[in-house]
């Protein structure tokens, strides 16, 4: 243990040691020795196929480029190098963006490739007092085939400047410079002693200068990491594996104006069985993790919250140790006996988290869940039956406390049945219940907020294509919810939810050229506060009902032209209770009703291939009486109107130059339209150029 | 073979017919919530109904201040939301928002409130005009937020305020909030100090 303690100290003195030493300079200078050391690397036929986490799509289009015989693979070591810059400007209602980007590929015997790419753009809010200047650059090599590892090395820069003046006139300055070199380098299932084994290796140096409200917040950190996972056919079907991860970081940190070394490392050691056999296939596995990590941090109070208020600067920021420890336990099976099938997972996880300076001090959660999924489908009915329970909690210790807070528990229960079945031919129908408890219980009571939330649903889909050119559907549901806070201090609006729902509809092809689609919902709520018949609880029960119609109609009289017209109309009403008699009828009196009417026109036209005229309007009339002792109606009107093209073109033999331009110019009215929203622009252009 | 027929029909009945009448059996005592306590005198909750955007935004200042996370869940919409932090919380708390929806934010409003904290809160600045409601959605641009949120434990002080759009969107009958934009932190009126969103007290509780 003390030698594992020692090596895994030297391995971080190194790393530290590396990056004090070389920073990041050299460490481009690294990258790039490793890019040249490529060059003279034997081809091997056995490696495996490349992989890569950045720069994907250049990358993919490369593959593309080698698949098309753009780049033969003829065994020249360069096989050759493409350049694509782009550049473009984009506009909507927030912001402004001007953006230029160029993405170099480079490719190489036995699939490597380089990817290079560089980016800028700058961004000026219409509605803030805020500009955005960033800059990216990055460099991702991929050595394909030429060394036995799949290995990418890349690396990154990523600069910003994101200047705000807020509505009280303070400017801030929030700027981060970020550099990343990352190395990774695996080797997927390989047979050794006996074992099928897999490997994972990978370091990095992270460099990132950060200012905020004139607060310096800087770190130097390099990381190594490496894993190894090995897997035993115990018998046939049965498969034993066990992991094994570490990671290791060491560096400098500078926040505020103090400056302090930094380090963290972990490790992970896991073990599963996995089994294909007759009882159907799953996996049982464990796995425990742990870290420990250094680092300067602003002073936070007991909720974890970042709090310098009234302190002086040497006071504000404070060398914290955290720890963490967790461990999880997971069961997964899946079955089928004839027209069953089933599946069934189970997991434990338990993470406790302590830091060391912060008045937080431990904090403990642990999450137990189990599901289950049962099947049966037999001629024209199949069944799915769900049901899952779980419990998790969480408690504290505050720094320096002699007892725990008390165990914050989240407890759900829930199930779900559906019933599918062919009634007739063409005529489908799907049948669900569901049942959800989620109860949250703070033990010895060390808060007021238990609270009980119960929701019980049930639906009815029929559905039936009468012919290619029509067909209908029918829904029918009702939800019930009960919100139930069981304390006295927060149990005044308890309630209870009954909504019914209602929503024929039906879509008809009357010609190849026109489609009408029609959907009417009705809906209907009832609330029942549970108290609301105590005089110190002024919630009333009441009831809200609402009635939608739209209407849509979609008009191809050729290829080159498409109108769509959509109607919505709706009306609604509010009532509250106002007595109840004798006998138990309830009486409601009406105080709102609604009307709302939109009608929404669209059109597309083709002018040639690759460039289209859009154009769209809609206009919202929404009439509304309060009723009380003296009615009061309004009336709002809303619209808008936007009038834009696209075009997508390319030009050349293999569509070197693409332009691609959306322009939208959007005017609007209503009263929630604001002067900055009434006007403005929309557009997305660019011209891209590949070389 | 009518027989073996009318048989399989039989079991294929009884197979379907069994699930049923268990789960419906189940569920008056798998599924039963536990009696609450009445309420009590001096801490009643008092929301307003969501018939109005101003309504559903107001009972966020309701629910904060009672610490009743019904109230902030009530606001949010079921059926489609999203966060979206201004780019200091995003910085600060890197992959945390990523696909921020109605369940990461229940879990944020009910760890805040369960952590032992009293909140004083003003979810919208006086200056602020409310935009009549109309149609079926309703964009506030600008609206200028404050949270002050106060540890029981250690008695420390820490304010939130940013500036953000929210956009309300009609479902069924009521308004829900479906998405807010924080876009920048605001200056402390009395101190003039920039402010941290709420971005950041999100970010915290989501990231711990």
């Amino acid at each position: 243990m003390l030698v594992a303690a020692q090596s895994r100290g030297n391995l971080r003195c190194r790393t530290v040691g590396c990056a004090r030493r070389l920073g990041w300079p050299a460490l481009l200078v690294l990258l790039l020795a490793a890019f040249a050391g490529a060059a003279p690397a034997q081809d091997d036929e056995e490696g495996a196929p490349a992989d890569s986490t950045s720069g994907l799509s250049a990358l993919q289009q490369a593959r593309s480029q080698v698949a098309a015989g753009a780049f033969p693979d003829d065994g020249r070591f360069f096989l050759g190098l493409t350049q694509e810059p782009k550049a473009g400007i984009r506009a909507n209602v927030q912001k402004y963006t001007w953006f230029g980007q160029s993405t170099t590929t480079a490719l190489f015997r036995s699939s490597a490739q380089a990817v290079g790419t560089l980016e800028w753009s700058w961004d000026r809010y219409r509605k803030q007092q805020k500009t955005v200047d960033s800059r990216k650059g990055g460099l991702t090599y991929n050595f394909g085939k030429q060394i036995p590892l799949v290995t990418t090395i890349d690396g990154s820069w990523n600069w910003s400047e994101d200047r705000t003046t807020n509505t009280a006139g303070y400017a801030n300055l929030f700027k981060v410079d970020n550099k990343l070199v990352n190395l990774t380098s695996s080797q997927q299932k390989f047979q050794a002693l006996g074992l099928m084994n897999s490997v994972r290796l990978g370091a990095n140096y992270n460099d990132q200068a950060g200012l905020n409200q004139n607060q310096r917040s800087e770190f130097r950190e390099g990381t190594v990491q490496g894993g190894v996972q090995s897997g035993w056919a115990m018998s046939p079907g049965v498969i034993v594996a066990g992991r094994l991860s570490g990671t290791a970081t060491g560096g400098t940190r500078l926040l505020a104006d103090l400056s302090s070394p930094s380090s963290a490392h972990g490790d992970s050691v896991g073990v599963g069985v996995y089994f294909n056999r007759g009882i159907g296939t799953g996996s049982i596995a464990m796995t425990r993790s742990s870290f420990e990590k250094k680092y300067l941090e602003f002073r936070r109070n007991a909720n974890g919250l970042v709090d310098t208020v009234g302190l002086d600067d040497a006071d504000k920021v404070v060398t914290e140790l955290e720890t963490r420890d967790a461990l999880s336990l997971d069961l997964r099976h899946a079955f089928r006996i004839g027209d069953f099938g089933g599946t069934l997972a189970a997991s434990h996880t338990t993470d406790d988290q302590a830091v060391a300076t912060g008045v937080a001090g431990l904090k403990q959660r642990a999450q137990d869940s189990a599901d289950m999924t049962l099947t049966y489908a037999s001629g024209r009915d199949s069944l799915v039956a769900f049901g899952k329970v779980g419990e998790s909690w969480d408690d504290q210790r505050i720094k320096a406390a002699t007892a725990s807070r008390g165990r914050q528990f989240v407890r759900r229960r829930e199930f779900q049945f559906n019933w599918y079945r062919t009634l007739f031919k063409a005529t489908k129908m799907n049948l669900q219940y569901h049942e959800e408890l989620t109860q949250d219980v703070a033990e010895n009571r060390f808060n007021e907020n238990d609270k009980d939330r119960l929701q019980a649903d049930f639906a009815a889909k029929v559905e039936r294509a009468w012919a290619d050119r029509f067909r209908t559907n029918m829904v029918f549901s009702f939800r019930q919810t009960r919100d139930i806070s069981i304390r006295g201090s927060a149990s005044s609006n308890n309630n209870q939810k009954d909504s019914y729902e209602l929503v024929p509809g039906f879509s008809w092809n009357l010609a190849p050229w026109i489609t009408l689609d029609q959907n009417y919902r009705l809906y209907i709520q009832y609330t029942d506060y549970l108290y609301s018949y105590l005089p110190t609880v002024t919630r009333k029960d009441d009831y809200n009902k609402r009635g939608d119609l739209v209407t849509k109609i979609v008009l191809v009289p050729n290829q080159r032209l498409r109108f769509t017209v959509r109607h919505d109309s709706n009306r609604r009403f509010n009532a509250t209770k106002s007595v109840e008699d004798a006998a138990g009828s309830s009486f409601y009196h009406r105080d709102l009703e609604q009307d709302i009417s939109k009608i929404r026109l669209d059109m597309v036209y083709t002018v040639t291939p690759g460039v289209t005229f859009e154009c769209g309007t809609y206009r919202t009339r929404d009439d509304k009486t309060s009723i009380g002792r003296t009615d009061s109606v309004t009336r709002t009107d809303s619209g808008e109107i936007v009038v834009g093209t696209r075009v997508d073109k390319t030009w050349g033999v293999k569509k070197d130059i693409e332009v691609s331009a959306m322009v939208k110019k959007i005017n609007a009215y209503g009263p929630s339209v604001t002067a900055s929203s009434a006007d403005f622009w929309e557009a997305d252009v660019w011209l891209k150029w590949l070389f | 073979m009518a027989q073996v027929a009318v048989l399989k029909r039989g079991r294929r009945r009884m197979l379907i017919a069994v699930p049923l009448l268990a789960c419906l059996a189940a569920s008056g005592c798998l599924f039963a919530p536990r009696e609450a306590e009445p309420p009590e005198t001096g801490t009643i909750v008092r929301y307003l109904e969501q018939i109005a955007p101003v309504n559903t935004w107001d009972n966020l200042e309701t629910s904060a201040e009672a610490t009743h996370a019904p109230g902030w869940e009530a606001a949010i919409s079921s059926l489609s939301f999203m966060y979206e932090p201004d780019p200091v919380a995003e910085n600060q708390f890197p992959g945390v928002f990523t696909g921020w929806n109605r369940d990461k934010e229940l879990a944020f409003i009910n760890a805040l409130y369960n952590a032992k904290v009293t909140i004083v809160a003003q979810m919208r600045n006086p200056a602020f005009v409310v935009p009549p409601s109309s149609g079926s959605e309703s964009l506030w641009e600008d609206v200028i937020y404050d949270l002050t949120v106060t540890s029981t434990v250690d008695a420390s002080k820490v304010r939130y305020r940013g500036l953000a759009d929210i956009k309300f969107t009609l479902e069924a009958n009521f308004w829900y909030i479906s998405e807010w934009h924080d876009r920048q932190g605001e200056s402390d009126p009395d101190s003039g100090q920039l402010l941290s969103t709420m971005g950041v007290l999100r970010g915290s509780f989501a990231s711990k």
